[in-house]
């Protein structure tokens, strides 16, 4: 059932959710051999720091003969304002558009011609570059990423058309995807002072309108080595990356730091409501709840919360929802975790013909009695299943290890966080997962999105038929 | 985002788009040698055959405490009877809901209680299985995979909440991102009467009037022992595994009828064009193609690497065109889609409304330009160099190494298809390559067109590429019946 996906951005993982009310599960005889293995996998990490406060953490695995390069940077939606929102993932965008040594067009020609590939996302906080190539490219991808990180060059020409495939990316995730357009609206709404309230994509007028000098004044601000975290993971050796790295990157000068973001989002005092009225085959419900930053002690314990609540075929929303009331044909659940207080999200896609309203008086009880019972022993001991066994999938691979070990270095300030994680999980109780619902489901700390299908106008349906 | 990443898809090509090494990139002597030295073997199997004529592959992988099969059921929607397109999905479905002594939430409770696994899928030729486990919990898997396969309860009050919620949700997706839609319209346009045209998940109007007592049938004449593939990874000993296996799905009774085998197929001649009206639509997604290669083709390997330069990487011609040089669109990518006969072989990308015409016509361009032109020595090279790197990755975990072992076992090929695909790879001929481009990509002559967007817009458009046959997005089906289309 994939309408809005929903996947948990949860501290260690994007995982699926579930709820049990059966037997209790086993608790982890597996706790022993997670143990062991963190602490074998701990000690193969290697770090340093450049003079120009470059950090660098290597994993070594020998296992496959590639590799996955991840260069994080400090930069989002969340240092935008209004006439530069979209800017930070423009940005993106450009980083692969030519520079000194490698023109425009070079670096994917390249790279591809070493047998890498690359990607790169953009969110509301960082900013992630992604290279994935056998080790024999190992030192032309430093060449390369050096060529960028040191000497980008933002060609007017390229820039021009690269608005457009930004703007044909927005009308595919958002303006003719009705679950990214009521989110948009959704996030907007629910955020009245910090600039979480911004469209990562960006507004469609801001697109068409950044300068030239906005996107050089973003590369000197943010696009410093003291503004990244490199993360390699795969056949290489400590050794051989930190002696790439002073060659290659060690060069490039610090900048000084970026203006902090100072805004803080003031508490909301009342439930806010948006609805979004088009042509559509069925309507949607979204429901997001300020929560805490990814960095807080409850993140786990709202992390557990949410799966319970959302994950899989077992969660509570889906049984009530889907399975007894048929009132919707999927649930999701989204935790966003970020430098600042972000949003927990509910999302709900209703069949043709389905009532919001309706669903919305069901998620209100079960919420409500998530919030004064809590959630039973089988349930707390499910998530945490759920939560050891994300863990293990995702350290399966190089760009799982290389994604996680960043995620806990860049939003919690230590990689060796990642390999204490399924402890900290396992430590949470019923009562702090009680204490949590009942402090981030309240109906003043939430804003509710509806979409609601309109009929097609007389001329569109007789357009259609003939 | 820089690119849409496609899903990892094993030993095919169906990733994102692409664009074109222009000028020469130096080949880099070395790197192939590396890659080649570099190329990742699969890991054996301990294979077992069951007296029902279940296969059973086994693989060791103690380095992380988990545990992953991929099983299929051979079959799929083309067991579904005529006129019940969409009862494979039905029944795929209802495996997960209730088996053995559980009921559906009690299933559910199982899988979700341990932190598992465990998806049905339905496919064209098979029901695929895939599940992954803690490594203590093994047991409990076997348990839940023999009973969803051999003890299905299919209760009634299930088969009527699924089959609604199938066809509700068939719906509700033409609110969401079209590009996943895209390959079922043309599908279902493409092969017209023949059972590839099926959508696999059914379509609305089909799937409504299922019954349960289709669903039984479809079990008892299409799932049985006889038609399972199952491979194993992860940390456990092999020879208990199978013994455990075995004592599981041993007496699995065959299925009453033989497995369904669909009919050849081959390229069409002229063009048609299908154009389902989307009046919100700010944006055109169209894909054209044709009928290319099955998975035991003998220019498998070669089409490959063709497809890489086509429209298989952000540098591939078709991203150049597209993307790279002229900002009309996101991606633009090519797809080749290899069953057990000749599958599609589409290339698709999406614009804004007022650029459909020009999007489209320079893709038609590419293609012709290729199928002239072929590609120089340098973009060879650099397109085996992408190959070679980038094939260890789909490999690295124990859910892939099954995926692999299954899907070798369906297609009747063995680990040379994986273990010598680097030297394929290395050593593809430039003439031979250039003769299978000519045969293989879709000519511009030849085209089955799809195109999704605001009709009163882009129908001008859609007659310049031949007869248009019209519907709408609300229509409950993917492709209308076939008829004489319109002129």
């Amino acid at each position: 059932m994939r309408g809005q996906k929903c996947f948990i951005a949860s501290l260690m993982l994007a995982g699926t959710v579930a709820c049990a009310q059966g037997r209790a599960a086993k608790a982890p005889a597996a706790a022993d051999t997670t143990a062991k293995a963190t602490a074998t996998a701990s000690a193969q990490v290697r770090t340093r720091t450049l003079s120009n406060g470059l950090k660098i953490i290597v994993w070594p695995v020998p296992a496959n003969p590639s590799v996955a390069l991840y260069n994080w940077f400090r930069v989002g939606s969340r240092n935008e304002r209004p006439g530069i929102t979209g800017l930070s993932h423009f940005f993106e965008h450009m980083m692969f558009n030519g520079a000194k040594k490698y023109g425009p067009g070079e670096f994917d020609r390249v790279m591809e011609a070493h047998g890498g590939s690359n990607n790169a996302y953009t969110s509301e906080d960082v900013t992630v570059y992604q290279d994935w190539f056998p080790r024999s490219a190992l030192e032309t991808i430093f060449d390369l990423e050096a060529d960028r990180l040191g000497h980008l060059a933002i060609d007017p020409k390229v820039v021009e058309s690269e608005r457009g495939v930004v703007y044909s990316e927005r009308r595919s995730s958002v303006d003719n995807n009705n679950a990214g357009l009521l989110m948009e609206q959704v996030q907007s709404t629910a955020f009245v002072a910090h600039p979480y309230q911004i469209p990562t994509i960006g507004w469609p007028s801001d697109i068409e309108s950044w300068k030239q000098e906005d996107l050089e004044r973003y590369f000197r601000t943010y696009y410093a080595p003291n503004n990244a975290t490199l993360i390699v993971v795969g056949a290489v050796t400590p050794e051989q990356i930190f002696t790439l790295a002073e060659k290659y990157l060690a060069p490039i000068p610090a900048q000084p730091e970026p203006e902090p973001v100072r805004t803080q989002e003031p508490p909301q005092l009342g439930e806010r409501r948006v609805t979004v009225r088009k042509l559509a085959q069925a309507p949607l419900l979204q429901m997001a709840f300020h929560s805490p930053r990814a960095r807080d002690a409850q993140m786990p314990a709202l992390d557990l919360l949410v799966r319970v609540l959302t994950e899989g075929d077992s969660s509570r929303l889906h049984r009530r929802l889907v399975e007894e009331e048929r009132v919707a044909l999927a649930v999701g659940g989204y935790l966003g975790a970020g430098f600042d207080p972000s949003l927990t999200w509910v999302l709900v896609d209703l069949p043709p013909g389905g009532d919001p309203t309706r669903v919305e008086a069901l998620l209100d009880a079960e919420l409500a009695r998530v919030s004064t019972e809590g959630i039973t022993d089988a349930e707390l001991r499910k998530a945490k299943n759920i939560v050891v066994a994300d863990f293990w999938r995702r350290l399966e691979t190089n760009s799982g290890r290389a994604q996680a070990l960043g995620t806990f270095e860049v939003f919690h300030g230590d990689w060796q966080a990642l390999f204490g994680a399924p402890e900290r999980y396992e430590a949470v109780t019923r009562e702090q997962v009680r204490q949590v619902a009942a402090q981030v489901f309240g109906r003043n700390n939430r804003t509710v999105g509806v979409l609601v299908p309109e009929q097609a106008s007389g001329d569109a349906k007789q357009e259609a038929a003939r | 985002m820089k690119g849409l990443k496609a899903g990892v898809v094993l030993a095919a090509w169906s990733l994102t788009a692409a664009a074109a090494p222009a000028a020469e990139s130096p080949r880099p002597a070395v790197v192939t040698r590396d890659a080649t030295r570099d190329a990742v073997v699969l890991p054996p199997a301990r294979t077992v055959t069951l007296k029902n004529g279940a296969r059973l592959l086994l693989v060791e992988k103690r380095d992380v405490p988990l545990v992953a099969f991929s099983a299929r059921v051979r079959g799929g929607s083309l067991g579904d009877p005529a006129g019940k397109e969409g009862l494979a999905a039905l029944t795929a479905e209802l495996l997960q809901r209730g088996a053995g002594a559980r009921d559906a939430n009690q299933f559910a409770d199982a899988v979700d209680g341990v932190g598992g696994s465990l998806e049905v899928s339905p496919g064209l030729e098979a029901l695929v299985v895939r599940g992954q486990f803690m490594a203590r919990d093994i047991p409990l898997m076997v348990e839940l995979l023999a009973d969803l396969l051999q003890r299905p309860r299919f209760e009634q009050a299930e088969v009527d909440k699924t089959r609604e919620r199938m066809v509700s949700t068939l719906a509700a997706e033409k609110d969401g991102d079209l590009r996943q839609l895209m390959p079922v319209y043309f599908q279902a346009f493409h092969f017209g009467a023949h059972p590839y045209a099926r959508p696999v998940g059914g379509n609305e109007a089909s799937l409504a009037p299922l019954q349960r007592e289709d669903v039984l049938a479809y079990a008892k004449a299409q799932l049985g022992g006889d038609r399972l593939i199952l491979s194993v990874v992860g940390d456990f000993d092999a020879k208990q595994l199978a013994t455990r296996l075995e004592a599981a799905l041993g007496g699995w009774a065959r299925a009453s009828s033989p497995a369904p085998v669909a009919p050849p197929t081959a390229p069409t001649k002229g063009r048609r064009v299908l154009l389902v009206d989307k009046p919100d639509a700010t944006q055109t997604y169209f894909t054209l193609g044709n009928t290319g290669i099955s998975r035991t083709d003998a220019e498998r390997v070669e089409l490959g690497v063709a497809n890489t330069v086509l429209g298989g990487r952000f540098t591939s011609l078709l991203n150049t065109a597209l993307r790279i040089k002229s900002g009309l669109t996101y991606g633009a990518s090519s797809r080749l889609s290899t069953p057990l006969r000749a599958g599609a072989y589409s290339v698709a990308s999406y614009t804004k409304t007022e650029s459909t015409g020009q999007a489209m016509d320079l893709t038609v361009e590419v293609l012709t330009r290729f199928r002239e032109q072929g590609l120089d020595a340098p973009t060879l090279a650099s397109a085996q160099e992408y190959v070679l790197g980038q094939f260890p990755p789909t490999l690295e975990t124990g859910a892939q190494i099954a995926a692999q072992w299954s899907e070798l076992a369906f297609f009747g090929l063995d680990a040379s298809d994986v273990d010598d695909y680097a030297r394929r790879v290395s050593q593809v001929d430039p003439a031979r390559l250039k003769a299978v481009i000519q045969h293989r990509v879709p000519a511009p002559e030849d085209l089955t067109v799809v195109m999704v967007g605001k009709a009163a817009d882009i129908r001008e458009v859609a007659r310049t590429y031949g007869p248009v046959t019209e519907m709408r997005i609300a229509d409950p089906f993917f492709a209308p019946p076939p008829k004489a289309p319109k002129p």
